[in-house]
């Protein structure tokens, strides 16, 4: 999939649909917590699970959230993605209320 | 019978409230908690049937598959996760059905889901607001994520149309909303949420100047880090020109972190 261009100034804008994928495997990442853990331990195989190709597998595997944003990742989902990583990986403190 | 709308509040759900990481001032998180407390012990007072709590989906309850702008839950509970948490409300369905069967009666073409995860901006207010026995809650999602979203004023008929079918009930009903201030996740500005702009919205609120909010535009919104506040512009719509209660206003270094009662 080729890098996507803004259509506008807003800092949460319209998914493109070439980026379907992409944002599909973000979700999965935030929000079930079975394939976070199977990407954690395979993280290419939990990607071509999902279709991802070559080049968005890159980018995620990368983890730079201008790369990610600019090939159409949803700001939100890459977030939310690296936190629910960092949780599970235990690589920051919590304080659980 | 009617006027049975007796509470309206809204309140931050900012994840890092309930999970907090190091990088949070573990002071300013305790002060929300105060006022989450003090909104608790109002419900306590008040005595709900049920809560009807607007939120904005987080990309949890719907994906790109469905986007809805706006869609009520009605199915007997509803639950969600995140981390060590696990939530299951009792959902109140007569209620929920009425917005449903009212709402689209009206004019706006509500969505409906029997089944859908719950986000976290519905269960993090939850978290330290719910009385116990806990009350069954009415989840009212509005789009404020997944562009296009739904119109200030959009959602300020919407709300007012809530209000009505909620005053006609006869239930006790309180009426929350879920979300702001401002602030950016995902994106470079993060760390420069534009808080003047929160103060002055809270100031307008005091004054019972929640029409006015009806007039912003989205990209006002999303310029304010505002994008949330159409649950708020929701709630204002069913509460008129009460004039808004700040329990707090606190500003971390990503988020204005606000608790709010309008007192009815």
């Amino acid at each position: 999939m080729a890098a996507v261009t803004p259509e506008s100034s807003a800092h949460y804008h319209f998914p493109p649909a070439a980026a379907y994928r992409l944002n599909r495997c973000l979700f999965a990442l935030k929000s079930d917590d079975a394939f976070r853990a199977r990407y954690v331990a395979d993280p290419d195989g939990a990607m071509r699970a999902l279709g991802l190709d070559e080049a968005d597998q890159a980018a995620l595997r990368g983890g730079d959230r201008d790369d990610l944003v600019a090939r159409g990742a949803h700001p939100y989902l890459v977030f939310m993605a690296d936190l629910r990583l960092r949780m599970d990986r235990g690589t920051t403190t919590f304080e659980y209320f | 019978m009617g006027a049975m709308l007796v509470g309206a509040f809204v309140c931050a759900h900012t994840p890092q409230l309930l999970a907090r990481p190091d990088t949070e001032d573990r002071e300013l998180v305790l002060r929300v908690h105060a006022a989450f407390a003090r909104v608790k012990r109002r419900l306590e007072a008040l005595r709900p049937d049920a809560i009807a709590i607007v939120a904005g989906d987080h990309i949890e309850a719907f994906f790109l598959n469905a986007v809805p702008a706006l869609a009520v839950y009605v199915g007997a509970e509803c639950a969600g996760s995140f981390g060590r948490y696990r939530y299951r409300f009792p959902v109140h369905e007569p209620l929920a059905r009425a917005i449903v069967e009212q709402g689209i009666e009206r004019g706006f073409d509500l969505l409906y889901t029997q089944e859908a995860p719950l986000d976290y901006a519905f269960y993090v207010p939850l978290h330290f607001t719910m009385p116990a026995p806990a009350v069954p809650i009415v989840p009212l999602h509005v789009n404020v994520y997944l562009p296009p979203q739904p119109t200030p004023r959009r959602c300020h008929e919407w709300g007012r149309a809530l209000g009505e079918i909620l005053r006609a009930r006869p239930e006790r009903v309180v009426l929350m909303a879920s979300g702001g201030m401002s602030h950016f996740p995902g994106t470079d500005r993060y760390a420069s949420p534009e808080f003047d702009w929160d103060r002055r919205v809270l100031e307008q609120l005091g004054q019972g100047r929640g029409l006015e909010l009806a007039a912003l535009t989205g990209e006002e919104l999303d310029k304010a880090g505002n994008i949330e506040l159409r649950t708020w512009i929701t709630l204002l719509g069913a509460v008129g020109d009460a004039r808004a209660l700040v329990y707090c206003y606190e500003p971390s270094w990503h988020h204005g972190n606000a608790v709010v009662e309008w007192p009815l």
